[in-house]
């Protein structure tokens, strides 16, 4: 029975070998310490998304996404962020996607506040139930890194008076509560990304302020909000922070500004949004506006905004200034802004005042990038990274952008990320800590989280 | 303005469909034990499919009827920019039943025509992932099965020559569903967008070879199966997605081609008293399947026709297998073959992930009564690891696939 035993070794040959693929590369920490992870940031930090902090958002967040795959390389546990405990949005209402009728009639998908919010009192205070009150996520939405240096300012930001040590005592400033938490906490990795809000609150007031880097403060070392940042009062205060931040000699990462004005809130709204259908509009429109204030006659069909510039002149915008999704939509359609009325300055970025915020990112940037090499940190360059959004990418078989709802990256706010957006942040984070820490820490599942949620 | 509010284009990047060696080689159970090998041989009436020239040597009709059982598993781990690959996941097992039913031979005892009728299955192909799976926004599972009907001449020139033809039509089905990347309140996994496509397909060609009998012991043939372009008219689009999104994601219907590629194969046979070798060439004419097209009859803003570029590349397999005689009544057969990919590096997709084949076959043949043969075959077929990446999707990994064939056939001569 010579053929039958042929047949059947063959038969044994083939069921023993199931196709393998098995991971052959370990996840290693490399020359990193990741046992006790500290996150310093903003509200890209906290996990704020659809224009709010709520508890699912704060569950996404980029510190979170890279503490689960810090834990496989030896960080223990817990992660403790600062929860609050409502999900429709502390302290204001969160954005959702809802149909919404316009003054025109149009009745579409808009993001509009939760409906029937209100403030829950057990979101504030937040006290930590671990060891010695530990919180591993110390990121405050809008928090500038000249705000680091300002005593009290818990008092004047609630988001940091629901969790700082000692947010009652006027003196407490960022930075203690940084050192408070070094202090008692010992982080032996820390990522830092702060500078973002020190252009973006210019940025979303259109421009008010000085923008030139070169702004005093208006009372003690508090500087304005709607303003860039003073760049050496930039300079000083980071560097405090970093100091602090790595004085236990903890490794980390150090993460830069990305290019704000490539997200939704900037481009939603074309500034060639002027529609005109009718030619006795057209007319008026050449006749109320004289030519010097136009590049050129109006047409039917799409034409370029009037608008208010920050110098109050009131002239047609030219190619590559933006309008921010903030625009009440409803006085474009109906109260003939953009057209018969400017629109407002503080809706409007002139190529004068992009330029400046470009200016401000590149000096931080360097400024951070020094400071990465110096320290020896990991430097993780979101900028560059996101320049890739907006023209888009494919990721395990979703197509992402930075465009508004359809490109899953950027929630309802037109800022911050989503989900989705923060987990890619984490994988990007951690391809830097990879590359300069010759670790292997394996990537996130990124399309397992929440995109655009639709009703 | 804020027209560009909910634009919610997109990607369905896959659409992939069938993907690659889809081409299955089982159309004869003594050939694929013999590594797949036929074109210059006639044993039995599988030639209609092998190479119809063999159809008149045949001793008097045949009807011919088998079956093979295909098992086939893949398993995928993706690997990240770091080298570090996270996630091992396997296909759902499913097992799958081609079949081969060939009628025919000289219409009358040394009458130089022959007539014959096959019925068999040469492309196909299906993979079922976990519905959650990586890559789910780009293929959850896919279906293809083609039934080709071959009407078949065949003509003695002299005892050395012989030529034949026949015509093909072919029909089959598809089906395919992923996930698309919008969800409702519940999130993905739980709340995904799925598309499901499925239609039937047709298509005609044909199959045409010549043999050459240098001597009793030594033989040639070639052969070449045409392209079948297998087309799907008005299938269904069905899109399960969140209720604002229904009159952007309209159930509709759709229109594709899916080729089935050109095959010219050589093949030589030698026979020594009771052991006979057989060696043959297939050349592949993948570059058929360049992209894949899905044009949807209704269109919105975010429902656009797709196409997803594969640029298959044109192989040729070597084949070779054995027959040895033990007497009368049985002969054991094997072979082996190294079937390369048609797919190149980045656009290697989860619907039918496909890397160079290495196959194994054997099998045995018993003539228990005159005119009555029994046929058993078992083929094991195992792919490189391959590790690989489908750009258009964006998703990477390493593949494997793995199967093994048993097949089962009867003929009787008349």
């Amino acid at each position: 029975m010579r053929k039958i035993y042929i047949v059947g070794a063959l038969a044994v040959l083939f069921s023993a070998c199931k196709p393998n693929v098995a991971i052959t590369t370990k996840p290693s920490p490399g020359t990193a310490n990741f046992a006790n992870y500290l996150a310093i940031g903003s509200s890209y930090t906290a996990g704020f998304s659809d224009n709010a902090l709520t508890v699912s958002g704060q569950y996404n967040s980029y510190p979170i996404r890279l503490f689960e795959q810090f834990s496989l390389v030896g960080s223990d546990g817990p992660f403790i962020q600062p929860y609050v405990y409502s999900d429709n949005g502390y302290a204001n209402p969160k954005l959702v996607l809802s149909h919404k009728t316009y003054c025109n009639g149009d009745y579409r998908l808009a993001p509009i506040d939760v409906p029937n919010w209100n403030a829950d009192s057990r979101d504030s205070p937040f006290v930590s139930t671990a060891n010695n009150g530990q919180i591993n996520n110390i990121g405050i939405p809008r928090i500038r890194a000249v705000d680091y240096m300002v005593a009290g300012f818990p008092l004047i930001n609630r988001w940091a008076s629901r969790f700082y040590n000692n947010a009652a005592n006027p003196a407490t400033r960022p930075l203690d509560e940084l050192s408070f938490r070094v202090r008692t906490q010992h982080p032996t990795f820390v990522t830092m990304w702060l500078g973002i809000d020190d252009v973006l609150g210019f940025a979303l007031a259109g421009g008010q302020g000085d923008g030139t880097g070169a702004a005093l403060p208006v009372a003690g070392n508090i500087y304005n909000s709607h303003d860039i940042s003073n760049f050496n009062a930039f300079f000083n205060a980071y560097d405090s922070a970093l100091n602090t931040a790595v004085s236990t000699s903890a490794d980390g990462a150090l993460i830069n500004i990305p290019d704000i004005l490539s997200l939704p809130f900037f481009n939603v709204i074309p500034v060639k949004g002027l529609n005109l259908t009718r030619r006795s509009l057209v007319d008026s429109l050449n006749a109320k506006y004289p030519s010097a204030t136009r590049e050129k006659a109006f047409d039917t069909g799409y034409n370029y905004f009037i608008v208010r510039d920050h110098n109050g002149n009131v002239r047609q915008a030219v190619p590559g200034e933006l309008i921010l999704m903030t625009t009440p939509v409803d006085s474009i359609l109906c109260a003939s802004w953009g057209g018969w009325n400017p629109i407002p300055e503080e809706y409007v970025i002139t190529t004068e005042e992009q330029q400046q915020i470009q200016t401000a990112i590149s000096t931080f940037n360097g400024h951070i990038f020094n400071r990465a090499q110096l320290f020896n940190l990991a430097y993780v360059d979101m900028h560059n990274y996101l320049t890739s959004f907006p023209s888009g990418f494919s990721y395990n078989g979703i197509k992402y952008s930075t465009d508004f709802v359809s490109g899953g990256t950027i929630s309802l706010d037109g800022i911050h990320p989503t989900q989705r957006g923060y987990a890619l942040i984490a994988n990007k984070i951690i391809m830097a800590i990879n590359d300069h820490y010759k670790a292997t820490i394996p990537q996130t599942d990124v399309n397992k989280y929440r995109g655009i949620t639709f009703p | 303005m804020k027209k560009r509010l909910l634009a919610a284009s997109l990607v369905l990047s896959a659409f992939s469909s069938f993907g690659s060696g889809y081409q299955l080689n089982l159309q004869g159970l003594r050939q694929l034990a013999m590594g797949g090998t036929g074109t210059a041989w006639t044993w039995d009436a599988a030639t209609i499919f092998y190479n119809p020239a063999g159809l008149c040597r045949l001793n008097g009709i045949q009807v011919y009827a088998s079956t093979t059982l295909l098992m086939p598993s893949t398993a995928f781990s993706n690997q990240v920019n770091s080298g570090t690959e996270t996630t091992a996941i396997r296909s759902e097992r499913q097992n799958f039943l081609p079949f081969n039913i060939y009628v025919g031979g000289p219409i009358q005892q040394d009458s130089r025509f022959a007539l014959g009728l096959g019925i068999y299955t040469p492309f196909g192909s299906g993979l079922k992932w976990d519905n959650n799976w990586l890559g789910k926004y780009l293929v959850q599972s896919v279906n293809m099965k083609s039934v080709f009907f071959q009407p078949t001449i065949s003509y003695r020139i002299s005892d050395r020559l012989s030529v034949g033809a026949g015509f093909v039509y072919a029909a089959g089905s598809f089906d395919y569903t992923a996930a698309l990347p919008v969800h409702g309140v519940n999130g993905p996994g739980q709340d995904d967008g799925t598309v499901m496509l499925d239609g039937s397909a047709s298509g005609v060609g044909f199959n045409a070879g010549i043999q050459f009998r240098a001597n009793e012991d030594l033989q040639f043939g070639l052969s070449y199966r045409s392209q079948v372009n297998m087309d799907i008219g008005r299938g269904n689009a069905n899109f399960t997605v969140p209720a604002s999104l229904k009159d952007s994601f309209p159930d509709t219907q759709f229109d594709t081609q899916l080729p089935c590629p050109g095959v010219l194969s050589l093949g030589t046979g030698w026979r020594f008293n009771d052991l006979t070798l057989q060696f043959d060439l297939n050349y592949t004419m993948w570059n058929a399947f360049d992209s894949l097209r899905f044009n949807f009859v209704q269109h919105t803003g975010s429902l656009q026709d797709m196409h997803a570029p594969r640029h298959y590349r044109n192989t040729l397999t070597a084949r070779i297998g054995a027959c040895y005689k033990i007497s009368r009544v049985v002969a054991i057969m094997g072979g082996a073959a190294f079937d390369p990919t048609p797919v190149v590096n980045g656009f290697v997709s989860p619907d039918l992930p496909d890397a160079d084949r290495y196959i194994l076959t054997a099998g045995i043949a018993i003539k228990p009564l005159p005119g009555f043969t029994i046929l058993a075959a078992l083929e094991g077929v195992s792919t490189e690891r391959r590790a690989a990446s489908y750009n258009y999707g964006g998703l990477s990994g390493v593949y494997q696939t793995q199967a093994i064939n048993p097949g089962i056939g009867i003929y009787y001569n008349f």
